[in-house]
């Protein structure tokens, strides 16, 4: 597996578009969440205590996490871009006909990337837990009794939600091979369930919705602004925590499986 | 030794099309056996199949007297249908990639780039080959740590005259090192000077397959010319087994029944004897492409 990594690596160590793509996606993390931060600290009125009395201190440990976890949620679309742009370029070169011709197994290939994708949730992770500390602790005193690691859960929550958004991705391109449509597919799936979800939710106050591919992963980062308003049912989600985990990784076992099955017994 | 490569009842539907049905033969070690058939036949179908590109609807394969794996594909050099490569890297970066792949070093790049005249191209990206460079490239990912089985899928395909001649030299030269090279092609003049073994295949059915001398033998002519041509035509009337007696381009083409074949001394004896003196006699091997056009019509 090792030495198939490397030549994955071969792949993409000239690719321009690759690396332009992966520097979006890591400066995008603190890029929106500076955004965000401006917004806060020059857009609102603050009170005695130099807090907004509605938006509290999201910036602030310990709900900095969520604040920067959900913020960079917000642009889940360009690693989902890089992941569909290295995929469907295989079938437009016909490089994965190739790569089996030339001594790979079908498993393997399909392997090799799916590795890349973690690698690449644990690499935005690690920037998301940098640019959290970097926000909490600079012009922040922490709280009586506030430690930094308080709330860093949401980190995870961020890794489990990249994570889930990128196998879907990397599902669609493996499903249609054309990049164009595949980020087209992308697009209209995010924006389906989000109707969807909207309709059952607001106008039905059904709960099943919350538990579709992608809102039972954007269920784990709960809106860190205003949070009297957004957050009122806290105790309950901190409740259904385990339950959307659970779903999440039932999904991601379904995206790997398929995506195996369809490139291991269809024709390339 | 056991075959390089043994097929058996291979069927290939794409949907109900069938695109193979139960096709089966053997390839020796050390012979260049050519895949031959028109377009649609099935022939790329049937190397896909084999080098595990595609599935087959049913029937199995075996390389090496083994079942197929990923070791022994990394042991064969394969050119299928067109090249692919990574269009953003240059030709010997594309190369690197596939030396990884096969489990093989760097150490043999400059040589295949040097074998098909690519070195001074080396570092330009592939998206600016021309066709026949890109042929040229992928020719010589095939012969990447001088593999001993070679896969082509019509490697004279975008070449110009110089390149074709060139790669149907590189083709005899491996074949004389011993190596069994799997050749498949529409280009009956192609096969015909280099294989030593042929596959007809047609709509996917098998026609014919086997030792080329075997698939062509009983279709051998004599070709004969003398002064006075129609004396000649009667002359050869009278004579034993003949099948078939036809002019062609200022000479009689003389075709015997199956076995029936005589010896040329024997039929300039038996004109002379006849008071026929001949000016040509010459024993023709029906070509390949003759052989084809009366299999697929």
């Amino acid at each position: 597996m090792l030495s198939a990594l490397k030549i994955e690596w071969l792949k993409v160590k000239n690719y321009r578009t690759f690396w332009i793509l992966l520097g979006i996606t890591l400066i995008s993390i603190p890029g929106i969440n500076y955004m965000f931060y401006d917004i806060m600290d020059n857009s609102f009125p603050k009170g005695r205590n130099g807090q907004n009395p509605l938006l509290g201190s999201p910036f602030a440990f310990p709900d900095v996490w969520n604040t920067v976890t959900w913020n960079a949620s917000l642009l889940f679309i360009i690693p989902a871009l890089l992941i569909i742009t290295v995929t469907t370029n295989e079938f437009t070169f016909k490089t994965h006909r190739q790569n089996v011709i030339d001594g790979w197994s079908r498993q393997l290939f399909i392997s090799v990337k799916l590795i890349e994708i973690l690698m690449l949730s644990i690499l935005c992770t690690l920037v998301i837990i940098l640019t959290a500390l970097g926000f909490g602790l600079i012009g922040n005193k922490l709280g009586p009794g506030v430690t930094i690691g308080q709330g860093s859960r949401m980190a995870f929550f961020y890794f489990v939600e990249i994570l889930s958004y990128s196998m879907i991705a990397f599902f669609i391109s493996i499903l249609i091979r054309r990049s164009g449509l595949s980020i087209g597919v992308f697009f209209i799936y995010m924006l389906a369930e989000q109707i969807v979800v909207g309709l059952f939710r607001n106008k039905y106050h059904m709960k099943w919705e919350n538990y579709l591919p992608e809102e039972v992963t954007d269920m784990l980062l709960p809106v860190p602004y205003a949070k009297a308003v957004f957050q009122r049912n806290a105790a309950e989600w901190n409740q259904h925590i385990p339950i959307y985990l659970a779903v999440a990784a039932l999904y991601l076992i379904i995206y790997c499986v398929f995506t195996s099955r369809r490139f291991v017994k269809t024709d390339l | 030794m056991s075959n390089i490569l043994s097929i058996q009842n291979i069927t290939k539907f794409y949907g109900h099309i069938r695109a193979l049905h139960e096709v089966s033969f053997d390839v020796p070690p050390g012979s260049v056996f050519g895949v031959l058939g028109p377009n649609g036949s099935g022939k790329t179908t049937l190397l896909g199949i084999i080098m595990d590109v595609l599935r087959a609807t049913s029937g199995t394969y075996s390389w090496f007297g083994e079942p197929p794996s990923e070791r022994q594909r990394q042991k064969i050099g394969t050119l299928l249908e067109t090249p692919n490569f990574y269009h953003y890297l240059s030709g010997e970066r594309n190369l690197h990639i596939s030396a990884a792949i096969k489990g093989r070093g760097k150490d043999d790049i400059g040589r295949v780039l040097e074998v098909v005249k690519l070195t001074e191209r080396k570092d330009s990206r592939f998206s600016t080959y021309s066709l026949g460079m890109k042929q040229r490239l992928a020719i010589a990912s095939c012969l990447l740590g001088n593999p001993s089985v070679l896969v082509f899928d019509e490697p004279t395909n975008g070449l110009d005259p110089v390149g074709i001649a060139y790669t149907r030299e590189l083709i005899r030269d491996l074949a004389k090192e011993g190596k069994t090279i799997v050749l498949a092609s529409h280009l009956l003049d192609e096969v015909e000077k280099v294989c030593t073994h042929v596959a007809i295949l047609q709509k996917g059915q098998l026609l014919m397959a086997g030792d080329v001398n075997v698939v062509l033998t009983n279709e051998d002519f004599v070709e004969l010319g003398a002064q006075d041509l129609e004396r000649l035509r009667t002359t050869l009337t009278g004579l034993r087994g003949v099948r078939q007696l036809k002019d062609l381009n200022g000479y009689l083409q003389l075709v015997f029944e199956k076995d029936a074949l005589m010896e040329l001394g024997e039929i300039n004896k038996y004109c002379f004897d006849q008071g026929v003196v001949l000016n040509h006699l010459q024993l023709r091997k029906k070509s390949l492409e003759s052989k084809f056009m009366e299999l697929t019509k």
